[in-house]
């Protein structure tokens, strides 16, 4: 997979394939198909210590999944299970499986770098490269050795990310001309041009003021009926207005001072914001711990 | 954010004013229960003066529920609250409807009475309008207790309760119809809306247990009614 890139669809659809040859979704019938990624007994541990215990939960296609919890939960740290991108951690060791399409990502054969294209990620600070808003779309592509219309890919991806109308006219200047919430979606934009079908966000809204995180969070709920959307947010009106799934994780603070997060409840957000099952969840959304 | 901590200021004056909300309710209730006393007192003993303070006392309630409103209104736009919290403010502004609308029936009553100047009854329909009162004031007294206890099953409990009261309410029916004969047709029709006006008070006794149920549980029964159709 590293030695020949597959090329870009002309129409974006969601990848099917697998990360590694044989492996693919057709050759696992029985799966559930609306499970995106499926994670079974997932601990992270930094060096000696257990950053994440024992996690097991399924990510369902097309649905936006927040993942909430006070710091230290492991939230961000699990979000970034999901595209390895704890690997680029020195010292991080991940247990378990996350299977993505019915193939575990953290298998022996699988390029990390073919995960993060199909796993596509917007971090807390938008944080566009220094060049032109036209390179910041097509570098990624231009790297996966894209072969179609570079324009065309740049123009669909803007469109997506509900820029494009805003940058149609200045595509050569400076990312860094945008406001802080057009940043934000030109790094949508970004990760969408390398057509993944996952998007992660860890709390893309927080840097941003109320109208600016109103388009993202509008543009959230446009981009699931293409992409799986898992989002870290410290902000709960923000979960319980997008997602349609909501993970409750807290920490677990032992004597020696080690602090593990641990998922305590994963339900659809209306449960979790009307009538959570757990204790703790109640405690931590009513604003009563944590 | 990242010590278990206890809860903040800010939170706990949410919960003082989450529980004086509740003990408003508990507040509106009572004042609505003590004007039915009066009103039944009216009725059973021929009290006019009780009947026309049982009106006059519906502006203070009238203005409780207003307050009580203003205060639920303001809370969940300022501190948008949550799950248990979020049920109970919404089951407090159901509640307190119910006990605003019992109170309006109190006041329709004894404005029947002054109407009628007073019944003057048979023994026998005195006894029987005694023992609805009596059903209906103490079953939403128990409606009442259970805002205030927050009783999960408050509403099933209640709801049985009520079957007392409607076979009183029938029972009264039955006999009025024999003896309205001997009474001006004004007064049997107005003494029919009395036994109207007791069930639907004990109806909203019923309602407020529900309504206590929902805020406990999240469940409440009429949503299952309505899914299953």
């Amino acid at each position: 997979m590293t030695e020949q890139p597959r090329p870009i669809p002309a129409t974006r659809s969601v990848p099917t394939g697998a990360l590694v040859p044989g492996n693919s979704r057709a050759a696992d019938p029985g799966r559930p198909e609306s499970f995106i990624f499926d994670v079974e007994g997932l601990k992270v541990f930094y060096g000696s210590f257990q950053a994440v215990a024992e996690t097991s939960m399924q990510i369902r296609e097309h649905e936006i999944t927040a993942l909430i919890g006070p710091s230290g939960c492991g939230k961000t740290t699990v979000l970034r299970c999901f595209n390895r991108m704890n690997d680029l951690i020195e010292g991080a060791r991940v247990e378990g499986t996350i299977r993505y399409h019915g193939a575990d990502i953290y298998g022996e054969k699988v390029d990390p770098v073919e995960v993060r294209r199909r796993i596509g990620m917007v971090f807390q600070k938008p944080n566009p490269f220094p060049k032109s808003i036209y390179d910041n779309i097509a570098f990624g592509p231009r790297i996966a050795g894209h072969k179609g219309n570079m324009d065309d890919l740049v123009e669909e991806s803007l469109a997506r990310a509900a820029l494009w109308d805003e940058v149609r006219d200045k595509l050569r200047q400076s990312a860094y001309a945008l406001s802080g919430g057009q940043q934000q979606r030109l790094c949508i934009a970004r990760a969408i041009a390398t057509s993944p079908d996952v998007l992660l966000m860890d709390e893309p809204c927080s840097s941003l003021d109320p109208i600016a995180t109103l388009r993202i969070e509008e543009l959230m709920i446009e981009l699931k009926r293409d992409y799986s959307i898992i989002i870290v947010t410290h902000n709960m009106q923000q979960a319980a207005r997008v997602s349609d799934r909501t993970a409750f994780f807290t920490v677990d603070v032992k004597e020696t001072g080690m602090r593990t997060g641990r998922l305590v409840e994963f339900d659809t957000t209306d449960v979790i914001f009307t009538n959570p099952r757990q204790k703790q969840t109640e405690d931590y959304i009513t604003g009563r711990f944590g | 954010m990242t010590e278990p901590r206890p809860p903040s200021e800010i939170r706990h004056r949410f919960e003082a004013e989450l529980g004086a909300i509740q003990r408003g309710a508990v507040a509106l209730g009572s004042l609505v229960l003590e004007n039915a006393g009066r009103l039944v007192e009216a009725l059973l003993e021929v009290r006019l003066d009780l009947a026309q303070q049982a009106i006059d006392a519906d502006d203070q309630v009238d203005r409780a529920y207003i307050d009580l409103e203003r205060r639920i209104f303001r809370l969940i736009a300022l501190q948008q609250p949550v799950a248990g919290d979020l049920r109970l403010l919404i089951s407090i502004i159901r509640i307190a409807h119910e006990i605003e609308r019992s109170g309006d029936l109190v006041v329709n009553c004894a404005k029947g009475i002054l109407r009628q100047q007073g019944f003057h009854l048979s023994n026998r329909l005195q006894g029987l309008l005694a023992r609805l009162c009596r059903s209906t004031l103490d079953l939403f007294g128990r409606g009442i207790d259970s805002v205030s206890s927050l009783a999960p099953d408050a509403g099933a409990r209640l709801d049985r309760e009520d079957d007392t009261v409607d076979d009183l309410v029938g029972e009264f029916y039955t006999l009025l119809a024999v003896e309205a004969e001997a009474m001006h047709v004004d007064t049997a029709i107005e003494l029919s809306r009395v036994g109207r006006y007791m069930e639907r008070i004990a109806d909203h006794a019923v309602n407020i247990g529900e309504h206590v149920g929902f805020a406990v549980t999240g469940i409440f029964p009429r949503h299952g009614e309505i899914d299953e159709e």
